[in-house]
């Protein structure tokens, strides 16, 4: 009845037997192959043959696996049900171009459907169960970034990508006031009244959105460090991070506004960059020294970590109550990409008042507010719809404030907040509040309300 | 058979009058994502399996008004819903028009008197058990493919479920629903009168026809299902064993225990062991004398579990099993459905690692035939083997299939390397494929317990397995879908019209 016991002398393959192991019978390693061949290389490959070569087996580690357990996880696939917009299809279609069936030109739109959020690699079974043995995780953050750029190469364009970025690159500064000029002179405006000084060995970097139209959230931080006595200045010409021009597939102008930045901060001293927004935090952890490598000698300091350090210390008691009853939403690139969730949880446990109704971070998994990768410029609508969605759970709660630590977030979040009524506030100024900061400054636009 | 494209324009403009036009796709990466489902698929001619559109309805008159269209117009209709199946069922081989129900996603109605819940068939069970548990209940409908298969192709495989031992499979837990018919008309099926009803004894019995059919007499769009407690307590112990038959023993006295809150058990034969030794941070320290193991699993309260589990340890130690302890047996059963199947746990024989995709094939077997069926399985994966490395063997589980243990969900993994398939690779799979399914016959099995049997290979023996019943389904077949516009090419069932239209 066993499985071994068969008639006749048993050859290697009719036995169990675990491939590469070192007691193997040697047979095993010589028998002739009817169909499998060493790949050949191409002798003058064009710009989607060096793509799929370098993405190929990453692309057939999702396509061949077929589980598909990120699709209900897609903040995307959520709102649309569509499943050319999925983890699998942006892997399966690599297959396509690789097999020569699909082209960059025929697949380019569908990569616009992502907010980077990186839900799908954590959700993986190929993350999850092969993870820790292979240090392998699924990259399909990197797949899409890469299409993206692979289509810009090949000068394939998605309209409002397009305008995005050339503004970008003659404003130093993306455009989030739409029509309302931006510039460098105003790049410092958030800090009036608060004689930040510029340069010195640690700087706070602002990103565009905060700088230009939640401008509450850098001026909450910086009085935080203030009040910690924590020494810090602003940078002395401050361009975008270059990340979203990166996310969207605009690399070459992604590198020119990092090595500006690099340049910049080595040009007034500086070793040690604050950063408040997530985006910047992956921008300067990730990208950055992908481009820089070695040289790449900047210690980059997340605030959100910082502050719940300060509060451990006893360096920043909050001690005003702030009645509100809260949930956390964890930004997308904290939590999914960084795994950064505990912090922002400390702090809020430390400001007094404060009903917190949280939602764990695994749960989080498959929420998202659509501001990232891009989305919102060329698909608003899917933006607006991802954000509600986000509310309707915050709102199943039954809270009147949803707390993020995200300003890309928190206009989308805060617009379907206005539909929910339900309050979203940056948990910066949460904090401030708290530490009885008066915060000034606009969370929605010049011309918006105060904080 | 694909579309001319002069035709293509004529079904989209007719299509208009049902759908807005965010709702009709045809764009090249559309059709190419939705025409593979991960069954064996003969990567190397993906373009011949296109269809030639998709469309996303929202609601049962949609849908019934696109297959009014396409039956009118003689254009086949090929329905997709989560597109996991481990059959080809949602494969267009025609072309013709993708209908995929993932937007008809809602719950309708949620019954906590009478424990149902009514959805749209285009809701996975995972995000249904997200809000059913807020009211202390689930659905316990449970595959390998759980957090993102959905209702309505469970229906149409008629779907079998790991912990089906104790709540029944698809065909049990879904009550009713609404589907529509190739011709366009909506019927509403379930019990007699449908609806809420789980027993009836009026007319035929209509539910089982309508479920399993592979897509090839309809698409169900609304499911009316029976709800549970959620369990309170769950025991999911794992035994090690140094050889399989003492395993094999062992299984079979756990299924035959009669325990009321077993829910499963399953059996992880040599080679399935062997290959979890490749990578799985549970079974490489194991010692080298674990060569079998064996898994119960229990669902009820607290006080129904703990006397069920100190039943079902002793028969385990009564056949010489090694319990693995609490975190492997948590951790292991918690993980069923993501743990056993990466592409990156593909080997050639030498132990190259190679991404491999992979194929469950399974089968419905009585207990008693169980080692000469796997062993007879193992065989013909070997002699792939022996010829090459696009194939290798995965091993194999069994899973009680009902609460006696008279039949097992029987399956072996093959690992497909498909980055090599060709012709010839392709043409030596396809007759891997009917061996095993011959060799299921032959001993007195069905040739697939869960996923169906419409595959290239697998296919030409169903007329053998169902004899007379077989001449049935060609006569229903063509009575309900006069012009062959349901899937066809699906299940030999093109026989039915031999002497009449075809597409």
């Amino acid at each position: 009845m066993t499985q071994l016991d068969r008639e006749g002398p048993a050859d290697p393959v009719s036995v169990p037997f675990t491939p590469g192991m070192r007691d193997n019978p040697v047979e095993l390693t010589e028998i002739p192959d009817e169909i499998a061949r060493e790949p050949v290389a191409l002798a003058d490959p064009t710009l989607t043959e060096q793509f799929t070569e370098e993405w190929r087996n990453a692309s057939y580690n999702c396509f061949s696996s077929g589980h598909k357990f990120c699709r209900e996880v897609c903040p995307v696939m959520q709102v649309t049900r569509n499943e050319s917009w999925t983890p699998t299809a942006f892997h399966a279609n690599v297959v396509a171009m690789d097999r020569g069936e699909l082209t960059i030109e025929d697949v380019a739109a569908d990569y616009v459907n992502c907010t980077q959020c990186g839900a799908c690699e954590l959700r993986c079974p190929n993350t999850l169960f092969t993870g820790d043995f292979y240090r392998f995780r699924t990259r399909t953050v990197d797949v899409v970034k890469a299409v993206r750029a692979l289509a810009v190469e090949s000068g394939v364009h998605q309209p409002a990508w397009k305008t995005w970025n050339a503004r970008t690159d003659e404003l130093t500064h993306e455009p989030v006031l739409g029509e309302t000029p931006i510039s460098q002179e105003h790049v410092r405006d958030w800090s009036d009244g608060l004689d930040l000084p510029i340069g010195g060995e640690t700087v706070l970097f602002v990103d565009c959105e905060a700088a230009f139209y939640r401008t509450s959230v850098p001026r909450a931080v910086a009085q935080i460090l203030q009040q910690a006595g924590y020494e810090f200045g602003l940078m002395g010409e401050q361009w975008c991070c270059g990340g979203p021009a990166a996310e969207m597939g605009y690399v070459d102008q992604a590198k020119r506004f990092a090595r500006h930045n690099l340049d910049n901060w080595r040009s007034t001293g500086t070793t040690r960059v604050l950063v408040l927004d997530p985006h910047d935090y992956i921008s300067f952890t990730e990208d950055y020294p992908k481009y820089f490598g070695a040289d790449y000698d900047i210690e980059v300091v997340l605030v959100v970590e910082l502050f719940a350090q300060l509060i451990r210390e006893g360096r920043l008691t909050p001690s005003v109550p702030v009645e509100r009853s809260i949930s956390y939403h964890d930004p997308c690139r904290l939590n999914k990409r960084k795994g950064i969730w505990k912090e922002p949880r400390e702090i809020l446990r430390a400001i007094p008042g404060l009903d917190f109704k949280d939602v764990d971070r695994v749960t989080q998994w498959s929420y998202c507010s659509g501001g990232g990768g891009g989305l919102p410029v060329e698909k608003p609508e899917l933006t607006a719809a991802i954000s509600a969605s986000r509310l309707e759970k915050a709102a199943a709660l039954g809270v009147d404030t949803l707390v993020s630590a995200c300003p890309w977030s928190e206009r989308p979040l805060g617009e379907a907040g206005d539909d929910a009524q339900i309050d979203v506030v940056d948990i910066h100024e949460l904090l401030a509040e708290s530490l009885g900061i008066t915060v000034g400054g606009t969370r929605r636009g010049p011309g918006g309300d105060g904080a | 058979m694909t579309i001319q494209a002069e035709r293509l324009d004529e079904v989209v403009t007719a299509l208009r009058t049902v759908l807005a036009d965010d709702q009709i796709l045809t764009s090249k990466p559309d059709r190419y994502n939705r025409a593979r489902v991960p069954a064996p698929f003969p990567v190397h001619r993906w373009s011949e399996r296109l269809p030639d559109l998709a469309v996303l309805p929202t609601s049962t008159a949609q849908v019934a008004g696109v297959v009014r269209i396409a039956h009118d117009l003689r254009v086949p209709i090929v329905p997709r819903d989560g597109g996991t199946g481990l059959t080809d069922g949602a494969v267009p081989l025609r072309g013709g028009i993708v209908v995929d129900v993932k937007r008809m996603n809602q719950v309708k109605e949620l019954d906590l008197e009478n424990r149902t819940v009514t959805v749209g068939t285009g809701i996975s069970m995972l995000k249904l058990n997200e809000q059913l548990a807020a009211h202390g209940l689930f659905y316990p409908d449970d595959p390998a493919s759980y957090p993102c298969s959905l209702v309505g192709g469970r229906i149409g495989t008629s779907g079998w479920s790991l912990i089906g031992s104790r709540y029944g499979h698809t065909r049990d837990l879904v009550l009713s629903f609404d589907h529509v018919l190739p011709t366009g008309e909506v019927m509403h099926v379930g019990d007699g009168i449908g609806h809420k009803i789980s027993k009836s004894s009026s007319g035929y019995q209509l539910k089982h026809l309508f479920m399993g059919h592979q897509g090839t007499l309809g698409i169900a769009t609304e499911a009316t299902l029976k709800l549970f407690p959620k369990p309170e307590a769950e025991l999911s112990p794992f035994w090690a064993f140094d050889n399989y038959d003492d395993a094999y023993r062992c299984v079979g006295a756990l299924a035959r225990a009669g325990v009321a809150t077993f829910a499963g058990a399953v059996l992880f034969d040599e080679w399935k062991v062997a290959y979890l030794r490749r990578d799985d941070e549970a079974y490489i320290p194991q010692p080298r004398d674990v060569r079998a193991l064996v898994c119960a699993v229990m669902y009820g309260y607290e006080d129904e579990v703990r006397p069920a589990g100190r039943r079902l340890f002793r028969i385990a130690k009564e056949h010489g099993a090694r319990y693995l302890g609490d975190e492997i047996s948590e951790g292991d059963w918690a993980a069923r459905h993501d743990r056993y199947a990466t592409p990156l746990h593909g080997r050639t024989k030498s132990g190259q690692v190679v991404p491999m995709s992979w194929h469950c094939e399974d089968a419905a077997v009585n207990y008693t035939q169980l080692p000469a069926v796997s062993r007879a399985w193992h065989e013909i994966v070997a002699d792939l083997r022996r010829r090459t490395d696009v194939f290798d063997d995965w091993g194999m589980f069994t899973y009680t299939s009902g609460n006696t243990g008279v039949d097992y969900l029987t399956e072996i993994d093959v690992g497909i390397w498909e980055q090599q398939l060709d012709d010839r690779a392709w043409e030596m799979w396809v007759k891997a494929k009917r061996d095993i399914a011959a060799v299921a016959l032959a001993h007195q099995g069905s040739i697939s317990a869960c996923h169906g049997s419409c595959r290239e290979g697998e296919v030409d023996l169903v007329p053998d397995e169902l004899g007379r019943g077989f001449d049935v389904m060609l006569d229903l077949k063509r009575s309900l879908d006069p012009h062959n516009i349901m899937n066809p090419g699906k299940y030999l069932l093109d026989r039915a019209y031999e002497t009449g239209p075809t597409p």
